[in-house]
């Protein structure tokens, strides 16, 4: 377990300068939103970054509003939006429309991709989805004594090549690498830690050609546009919230 | 106190046998009064329409008293319509025969349309029973307007089948010729795929429903007589009555290759067996597909069994890492290959 | 719409008719590729089948055909039965403390001040009282069911409970999810109704939350125990009456299990017609429990959010209470009056205009119906105890208490038939309140609040008769 937790002595981490700011969170410098699968321990990251008594159970499907709470760290102040565990935000379900409605439009600083360490492969499934949208991640490796019961090891280098985004190891519910996760989250919101998130390769010719002709219109009509080729695909599947959105403008950042 | 308890239990039982004669859900009176009393001219007109357009297509000739007959109103209803119809020019009679005119084609493609588009709204958007389907369709198909109906169509990212495999017509009327043969006409030895089950009428659709046969299944008839039609698909064996099968359309594949012959439903698969997924089948829908998908169902991936449950259904299924429990009802529309050695991988 | 935005999304339109209807599919596979291609990079297992084991071992035992039923109907019982135990002892300290030490001391404060004694019996015999009977009532069950049953969703224990009943509920049209709703429901309505959106399908919440008031919650559990002690344990050998009592008690609560299915049936074949939607259910390892933790956020989360919204409830039930009894019309208050005018219809049920009015007025909290009960019936039959018009009691001894009732005119067919109405009646206030708060719909709250009462109404009655026939 030592390898996880030893940023708790280590020279970077500064404690004093950790503030749970529970549900103040009026003035925020950067907003950071808390992302994946049901049960995978969002809630216990959400509780232990910002003191707060989020309600938590094992079992998916718990956490059916999203919260907010804040912490303040080196004189940062950090917003964090608890996520409603989603498997996939291709769907169209409520709680999955609320995750992605809020990582696309809540233009959060940070998302932080909350995963089971022992079920890797399952939960990247929502991970590169979610890096299609964003590239400010970081995928937080979580459940790691379990994971470790189970005589599963990961490598986190190169983890975090392949998806191109920083990776922490840590075991929420007894506040392992949370010192660690504060870090990078620092480091991501301020850009000192730089992201270059995995793309999806392997998609059939047919989808990739549409998406890529949608693309081209859309640069020609909304050149100011970001993530233009996940749009394009939301348009694919005619999201009518997306289509709400280019219509007010909403998506564009200046 | 003129009190008793028995004359109090009857009054009750009298009350609660006039409640329920009135009011019990279809069949109460009070339903059946209120449904007569919503049949109008415009109704019976499309209505019209559109059995002249099913007839046009199965080259039927049509005179006033089948028109009758299927729509369950009087010779005089239909004779007024159908005089205000030709005058409308959507139709022109012959002696008996009673024709469409381009015009009338038209509005029966438009009537159509929107019939399946909202089959394909119920099937994909509700969880209606697939069996309420049409006749909710019924309905709705002489109410909704040609401007809603393209917002539906768009909402729908603009289908091209309804669920039941029936094409549905575009804005400016174009329709997909279906092809296929029924089922009832292949020969032993015959393979091929179902692509359209027919939801009319409805005695036959609910024995085709109760069979679990799916559109999309490849099958290979292995008896077909007058008796009956026996044919496998999905690892399983399926009898129809002729009638019944004459209900089911396949479209007929020369070549062995293309069928897999090992194919069978995610519920046959046993407790200590493994398969791979190799597909959803179609009619497996809408948002349960999706998240059947987002599950991690996706080709390719090893199942085995994990849990049977107290009752059999639903069953824990060990799938990327962790086990999802699925109903009996979902787990036939997932189809996988076992694997040859037996025992978990 | 915009033109651009026209074009836009005409020019989708047009794509996906040419990439056909399995855009999702291959998408996700494609995902789920790369997903593989990233974890097979980075992951590395030794043996790993052998740890997985104590988890699949325990899976197969609690939904084994044999096992599954009987072990959770033993863990739900058993989780009652430290409630109903574990919080006699907690509720009768709080009652001591706030009914017989603080209420007589807030009397004679108040008579040092010199308030006058409607002022006085309005606030302290009517608010005041409402409110300590809450509490004591209310907080020791709640604060140990509560924490209960947070430790057995966090063990895991939870999703195993819906996939063994989904079977049972698919066949009345309902999800299997509703397993938990249920569960949550015998420690409180208003958590029940809730947690019920855990539910996907709109169609099956609303059948969860319509049907969720079946469950016996701890509010009524007391009433429950304290009349079938009175009059079902009478009835047999003293050395049985334990068992006979405790036995009436569960029967109730299976039988409200029982209305629970009928209506939910009734309901998919009625207004809330369609199909099951689909069952996916992750079942998630188990996980050893955090005590601490859990009683600590299950106090905070549930507990006293349910507890101060009753409170909030029972303070203007007090009040009408209060008022009621001591307001006069001619020489009758307006108590006794609507007492006598429900008398009536009281007797075809197999009640009386007494117990009526008490659950009129315990809309708020089914707490206080058996104090409102006694205090009412003091007051009409004109027998020696009680505390005076208005003031809820209730006494330290069951027999005082049989004594009071028989007084009222209470027979078995009365017992039984209150014990029926206290499972079957509309929702308490706070229970009403989150429904519509859930639904957002004046339409379902009203269903959700009459269809019980209405079959309290019919069962009551049909008991009635058939107990008098015979
Ligand atoms: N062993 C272990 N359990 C954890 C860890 N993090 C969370 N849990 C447990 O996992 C369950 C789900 O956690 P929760 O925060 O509710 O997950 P959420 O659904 O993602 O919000 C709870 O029972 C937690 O106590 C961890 O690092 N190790
Ligand atoms: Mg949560």
């Amino acid at each position: 377990m030592e390898k996880y937790s030893a940023c708790d002595t280590c020279g970077h981490f500064n404690a004093q300068g950790l503030q749970k700011l529970g549900v103040k969170v009026e003035e925020v410098d950067y907003v950071i939103a808390l992302a994946g699968n049901p049960n995978t321990g969002k809630s216990t990251v959400f509780n232990s970054l910002t003191g707060l008594r989020q309600h938590t159970g094992n079992w998916p499907g718990k956490t059916v509003i999203r919260a907010e709470g804040a912490y303040a760290y080196n004189d940062k102040k950090y917003k964090l939006i608890d996520l409603p565990g989603t498997y996939s935000l291709l769907s169209t379900s409520d709680d999955e429309e609320v995750a992605r409605n809020f990582i696309l439009f809540g233009k959060p600083d940070v998302t932080v991709v909350v995963v089971d360490a022992s079920r890797l492969e399952r939960n990247l499934n929502l991970v590169l989805q979610i890096l299609e949208i964003t590239d400010k991640a970081v995928l937080c490796l979580n459940l790691m004594d379990e994971a470790e019961r189970n005589n599963i090891s990961i490598d986190q280098r190169t983890l975090s090549r392949d998806l191109g985004i920083p990776v922490v190891a840590t075991s929420a519910r007894y506040n392992r690498g949370i010192p660690e996760l504060i870090q990078t989250i620092e480091g991501v919101a301020n850009g000192s830690i730089k992201c270059k998130a995995h793309h999806v390769i392997n998609i059939p010719k047919n989808i990739k050609k549409a998406t890529n002709n949608l693309v081209v219109e859309l640069e020609k009509q909304f050149p100011k546009l970001p993530n233009k080729s996940w749009i394009a695909l939301r348009l694919l599947q005619g999201d009518e919230r997306i289509i709400k959105a280019l219509e007010s403008g909403e998506l564009i950042v200046e | 106190m003129s009190y008793n308890p028995i004359i109090m239990l009857i009054l009750f039982f009298v009350f609660l046998a006039i409640f329920l004669i009135l009011f019990r859900p279809v069949k109460g009176y009070y339903w059946i009064l209120k449904n007569s009393l919503k049949q109008n001219k415009k109704i019976v007109i499309e209505d019209i329409l559109k059995q002249l357009y099913h007839c046009e297509i199965s080259d039927k000739e049509v005179g006033i008293e089948f028109l009758s007959g299927v729509l369950k109103s009087k010779d005089t209803n239909i004779l007024e319509a159908v005089k205000e119809m030709e005058a409308k020019d959507l139709i022109s009679t012959q002696g008996n025969s009673i024709k469409l005119n381009t015009s009338g084609r038209e509005y029966a493609l438009k009537i159509i349309r929107v019939h399946r588009l909202w089959e394909k709204y119920l099937a994909e958007k509700t969880g209606y029973d697939k069996k309420e389907w049409h006749d909710r369709a019924e309905l709705m198909e002489h109410k909704l307007d040609e401007k809603a109906t393209n917002i539906l169509a768009s909402e729908l990212g603009n289908p091209m089948f309804d669920p039941h495999g029936d094409p549905i017509p575009t804005q400016t009327g174009e329709i997909v010729e279906l092809g296929g043969v029924t089922l009832s006409s292949l020969k032993r030895y015959d393979i091929g795929k179902i692509i359209h089950i027919e939801d009319e009428p409805d005695v036959i659709y609910r024995q085709i429903l109760a069979e679990n046969i799916h559109i999309g299944s490849y099958i290979r008839v292995i008896e077909n007589n007058s008796k009956r039609v026996v044919f496998y698909a999905e690892g399983e064996e399926f009898i129809l009555a002729p009638i019944v099968a004459a209900n089911v359309t396949v479209l007929t594949i020369d070549n062995e290759e293309e069928i897999d012959k090992d194919l069978v439903r995610l519920s046959s698969l046993k407790e200590n067996e493994t398969g791979e997924i190799i597909s959803i089948s179609k009619e497996s829908r809408g948002e349960a597909r999706r998240r059947l998908l987002d599950l991690g169902f996706v080709k390719g991936s090893k199942v085995s069994l994990d849990l049977t449950g107290p009752m059999n259904n639903p069953r824990g299924y060990h799938i990327k890492g962790t086990t999802i429990a699925l109903r009996n009802e979902q787990a036939i529309h997932i189809l996988i290959k076992k694997s040859s050695q037996n025992g978990k991988v | 719409m915009s033109k651009k935005v026209e074009n836009i999304v005409e020019f989708a339109n047009e794509l996906r008719w040419q990439i056909g209807d399995e855009l999702h599919d291959h998408l996700t596979e494609s995902i789920y590729a790369d997903a593989a291609k990233i974890a097979s990079a980075s992951v590395s297992t030794e043996n790993s089948k052998k740890s997985f084991r104590l988890d699949a071992k325990i899976d197969k035992i609690v939904t084994s055909k044999i096992w599954g039923f009987p072990i959770m109907f033993l863990v739900l019982a058993l989780v009652l039965w430290i409630t109903i135990i574990g919080a006699n002892y907690p509720s009768s300290m709080l009652a001591t403390l706030l009914l017989d030490n603080v209420h007589p001391i807030l009397k004679s404060f108040a008579a040092s001040i010199g308030m006058p004694w409607w002022l006085d019996g309005f606030l302290i015999d009517g608010v005041y009282l409402a409110l300590a009977w809450v509490i004591a009532v209310m907080l020791p069950p709640m604060a140990i069911f509560f924490p209960l049953f947070t430790m057995l969703e966090d063990f895991g224990y939870l999703p195993r409970v819906a996939f063994n009943m989904d079977y049972l509920f698919k066949k009345t049209g309902a999800h299997g999810k509703q397993a938990l709703t249920m569960s949550m429901g015998f420690g409180c309505n208003a958590a029940g109704v809730v947690a019920t959106r855990i539910i996907d399908s709109p169609r099956e919440r609303l059948i969860a939350i319509i049907t969720n008031n079946f469950s016996l919650c701890n509010g009524r559990w007391p009433t429950q125990i304290l009349i079938a002690t009175i009059f079902i344990g009478a009835v047999v050998p003293s050395s049985l009456s334990g068992f006979a009592s405790v036995s009436a008690v569960i029967s109730i609560a299976i039988l409200g299990i029982g209305f629970m299915f009928l209506s939910s049936w009734l309901l998919t074949k009625t207004v809330l017609k369609g199909e099951v939607s689909t069952f996916n259910l992750e079942l998630p390892p188990y996980r050893p429990p955090r005590i601490w933790k859990t009683i600590y956020t299950s106090l905070i989360d549930r507990t006293l959010i349910v507890l101060w919204r009753a409170m909030v409830f029972a303070v203007p039930a007090g009040a009408i209470i209060w008022l009621i009894s001591n307001i006069y019309i001619g020489d009758e208050s307006i108590a006794a009056w609507i007492i006598n005018s429900l008398d009536g219809f009281g007797l075809i049920l197999g009640l009386n205009g007494v117990i009526l009015l008490a659950y009129i007025v315990a809309i708020p909290a089914n707490e206080i119906v058996i104090p409102t009960i006694l205090m009412l019936t003091v007051m009409v039959t004109g027998i020696s105890g009680g505390e005076g018009a208005g003031v809820m009691f209730e006494l330290d001894s069951v027999n005082e208490t049989a004594t009071i009732l028989r007084a009222g005119g209470w027979t078995l067919l009365t017992a039984v038939n209150v014990m029926l109405f206290s499972l079957l009646h509309n929702p308490c206030s706070t229970t009403i309140y989150t429904i519509y708060k859930e639904t957002k719909s004046v339409k379902w709250t009203v269903i959700a609040s009459l269809l019980p009462l209405i079959m309290g109404f019919v069962v009551t009655f049909l008991v009635a008769q058939i107990w008098r026939v015979f």
